[in-house]
């Protein structure tokens, strides 16, 4: 009766309808406390849409809530299909599946009383009906929807993944666990840019764009002869006094607008970055290496606003002369008693006057003391 | 007549893929992306309009531009950084739209000056403020009928002194671009009178703002009104105004320049003309994208419609409509599946109808533009920034194809 299948790890016998098959699975059963059995088993992604379905959140008129899921969302899903689509694909992470009472366990040696044992083999049998509506699937997908999805649509042969799954009660527990596995904390941004410089292979694309920014970050902050060592604050440099975040933005813009767009090799980017912050640190010694609290120029504000008038300095030099330390000292000298990063006011002219510590991370007052900067240079210094 | 086409960030992205909609992942905004010049053969325009607005912001807003972008805007000069071919003209002015409501100008005489001088700039026009009412009966008042609302000539003897007030700086300063005065009036006479003023200050180059929401009939009295009093030397600009059938009778009134971003917006904000035939214009036809799509996704989110079946029919539209162009797939089958997909994401206007007309005429075989010839029938699909701007882009290129027509058959414009 059993008919073995070529699919890794899955064997199918036919039952006595005609279009009803049960899907065998070598699995793994163990407890988790009282009554709570969860089975662990592997599946071809491309096979898990037969037994399983998503139970979509809607309300209808008498009922009330129904199902609890949201929809798919389209970027994420393309995102997670194109990394399966890449050369060599991982997906550690099990998909959490609830199932209905017509899925069973068969343990390979029932008579086998062992205390100490956790868990035990045996084969989860798991009912599929061909061509039956969505709602009469013997499972739901409680964690995981969009790398289901994104298996479903992927343009491989197929691929093994990793099931848990839990035999519910009801809509209330596939409810209760829904909200348990997604109500996690997502990982801070700043651990995860301190990551990027040394991960291998694709990611999503707006951590892409983030790992090169991220990498120069890191060699500013730990090379040996960058003005900033040591100073950027991440995870795992907790005392540093610059927000990574101003780094990177500053490095952003540069990189896509400004100087540091002129070059592809990494150390000469990284030549006229620590040359031009030298001579910050040289031009402004007291607001250097304080904290964002006690000195606007490691703040937000500051560093991006700095970073721009890098790429104006350089832009004004570049055709001409090296971008020595002489050559930035000397453009930002005369703008030394126009700025106060730690006292004093900000005039930004006509009724705008802001306190030196008013002077906030926030897009007017970056644009403000940007626009202001770039002003003065070209007045006291471009065209005197 | 020259056309002058307003900036507003309106770029293409050539890495985008039509059948994946991917892009490249190293693509970088602006600088890989392609304006309009870029995009055809010969530019469908003789120059651009740059707002300060756009570029900065004016008064609360951040503009359109990155702070980078801004940055290297004023450094590279607007020519370059709009990668302007040669030949082309570039107009700068303040962008009093984005601040209407205000009292004032938030921008100074000098703020605007700056702008247009470091970013290089052919012409500058002077800081004004908009009047949004305009009655021609004003002019010639009766008893009993309303004054003109004092808001309306504080505004424009403000304008009037701040073209005042910029001429003179300009002068001052020897600036090199050449500057304009804006006019702005509430009926034909207040133009008039607006435009003699600045006249007499010495400007060659005159803008009449505040047009845009009037007739095209209101807007030959104003200039009936206004060019007995010009001399010979002084040309006159309409702000915002494409009015292709007037082009004759404006040119006839001084009107040596006009700018307009209506052809690229009507490609996506109109209702039934989105796209530029050579006879008419037609609608574009509407495939929403699931994801994007706000009206979908919460019908989606309240369960009211299966995502699954929004994305099969997507996917079914588009194919149809690529067979249909290849002339594998009905006409008649392909309105019944946009219809199919028309009713799930709940749009109570039906195009049937129009779109009958547009896939049986089939404009975009015909045209010889570089958008159609490389699009297909992607053209007139109302669908996601890099479609809809394209198709803009070609309404663009048949409005200026139109003009030069226009010019050509009279010699004097």
């Amino acid at each position: 009766m059993a008919k073995a299948s070529t699919k890794a790890g899955v064997r199918r016998s036919r039952k006595k309808t005609a279009n009803e098959l049960l899907l065998r699975v070598p699995a793994l059963e163990f407890n988790q406390g009282k009554d709570r059995r969860l089975y662990s088993f592997a599946v071809d992604g491309k096979e898990l849409h037969k037994f399983c379905t998503i139970s979509r959140v809607s309300r209808n008129d008498s009922e009330g809530l129904s199902g609890y899921q949201r929809p798919e969302v389209v970027s994420h899903i393309v995102q997670i299909r194109e990394y399966l689509e890449s050369e060599n694909p991982l997906l550690p992470n099990a998909i959490v599946v609830a199932f209905d009472e017509s899925v069973r366990f068969k343990p390979s040696s029932p008579n086998s009383e062992n205390d100490k044992a956790i868990s035990r083999t045996g084969v989860l049998e798991i009912p599929v009906k061909e061509g039956v509506l969505d709602a009469l699937k013997p499972g739901w997908i409680v964690d995981g929807q969009q790398r289901a999805a994104a298996l479903r649509d992927a343009r491989v042969e197929g691929f093994p993944i990793c099931v848990v799954g839990f035999i519910a009660s009801g809509l209330e527990e596939q409810r209760q666990q829904f909200i348990l596995v997604n109500a996690t904390k997502p990982l801070p941004k700043g651990l995860i840019y301190e990551l990027l410089p040394s991960t291998e292979g694709k990611l999503p694309i707006a951590l892409q764009r983030r790992r090169y920014p991220a990498l120069l970050s890191e060699r500013l902050n730990f090379d040996d002869d960058s003005p900033m060592q040591g100073m950027i604050r991440t995870p795992t440099n907790g005392t540093g006094v610059i927000a990574d975040n101003s780094i990177l933005k500053m490095l952003e813009n540069s990189l896509t607008d400004g100087v540091l767009y002129l070059y592809d090799d990494i150390e000469e980017q990284l030549d006229v970055l620590k040359t031009f912050w030298s001579a910050v640190k040289t031009v402004f010694p007291d607001a250097w290496g304080e904290l964002p609290r006690k000195s606007r120029l490691m703040h937000g504000a500051g560093i991006v606003a700095m970073g721009f008038l890098m790429d104006t300095i350089a832009d004004r030099h570049r055709r001409t002369k090296a971008l020595t330390s002489k050559v930035f000292v000397n453009d930002l000298e005369p703008l030394r008693d126009i700025c106060h990063w730690t006292e004093g006011y900000w005039e930004f002219g006509a009724d705008n006057r802001l306190k030196w510590n008013e002077l906030q991370n926030v897009p007017r007052h970056i644009q403000l003391l940007s626009n202001y900067l770039l002003i003065q240079y070209r007045e006291l210094v471009w065209k005197a | 007549m020259k056309f002058f086409f307003p900036d507003s960030q309106d770029l293409v992205d050539p890495s985008f893929d039509f059948d994946t909609e991917k892009r490249k992942e190293t693509r970088i905004r602006q600088r890989d992306d392609l304006y309009a010049h870029e995009v055809f053969e010969k530019p469908p325009y003789d120059g651009m309009l740059v707002s300060m607005a756009i570029v900065h912001g004016t008064g609360g807003s951040t503009g359109r531009y990155t702070l980078g972008q801004q940055r290297r805007f004023s450094v590279e000069g607007a020519r370059e950084f709009l990668r302007l071919p040669k030949g082309l003209e570039l107009i700068g002015d303040c962008g009093a739209f984005t601040y209407v409501k205000e009292p004032v100008p938030p921008v100074s005489v000098e703020q605007v000056a700056r702008f247009y001088e470091d970013s290089g700039f052919d012409y500058g026009a002077s800081v004004d403020h908009i009047i949004l009412e305009y009655d021609p009966q004003w002019d010639r008042p009766l008893p009993g009928t309303k004054p003109v609302p004092e808001d309306c000539v504080r505004r424009q003897e403000l304008t009037i002194q701040l073209a005042r007030d910029f001429q003179k700086l300009c002068r001052q300063q020897k600036v090199r671009f050449e500057p304009i005065g804006i006019a702005q009036g509430w009926s034909p006479k207040s133009y008039s009178k607006a435009v003699s003023a600045l006249q007499k200050m010495g400007y060659k180059y005159i803008a009449l703002g505040g047009l845009v929401p009037l007739k095209s009939t209101e807007i030959l009295q104003v200039l009936e009104e206004v060019s007995p009093k010009l001399r010979p030397s002084t040309g006159l600009h309409l702000f915002g105004v494409t009015r292709l059938d007037y082009v004759k009778e404006f040119a006839r009134h001084s009107v040596i320049s006009f700018d307009s971003t209506s052809p690229l917006t009507q490609a996506f904000k109109e209702d039934r003309e989105n796209y530029y035939g050579p006879e008419r214009k037609y609608p574009a036809i509407r495939v929403p994208q699931v994801d994007i799509n706000q009206k979908l996704k919460n019908r989606i989110l309240s369960g009211e419609v299966s995502q699954a079946e929004a994305f099969r029919l997507e996917r079914e539209c588009l194919e149809a409509l690529r067979d249909f162009d290849r002339r594998s797939f009905r006409r008649l089958e392909l309105i019944e599946v946009l219809n199919e997909y028309q009713q799930l994401y709940g749009s109570t206007r039906n195009y049937s109808a129009d779109y009958e007309i547009l896939l049986k005429d089939r404009p975009w075989k015909e045209c010889p533009c570089a958008v159609c010839r490389k699009l297909g029938i992607n053209v007139v699909i109302f669908r996601g920034a890099e479609r809809n701007r394209r198709r803009g882009f070609h309404n663009v290129y048949v409005t200026y194809k139109r003009l030069k027509h226009i010019r050509g058959k009279a010699r004097t414009l």
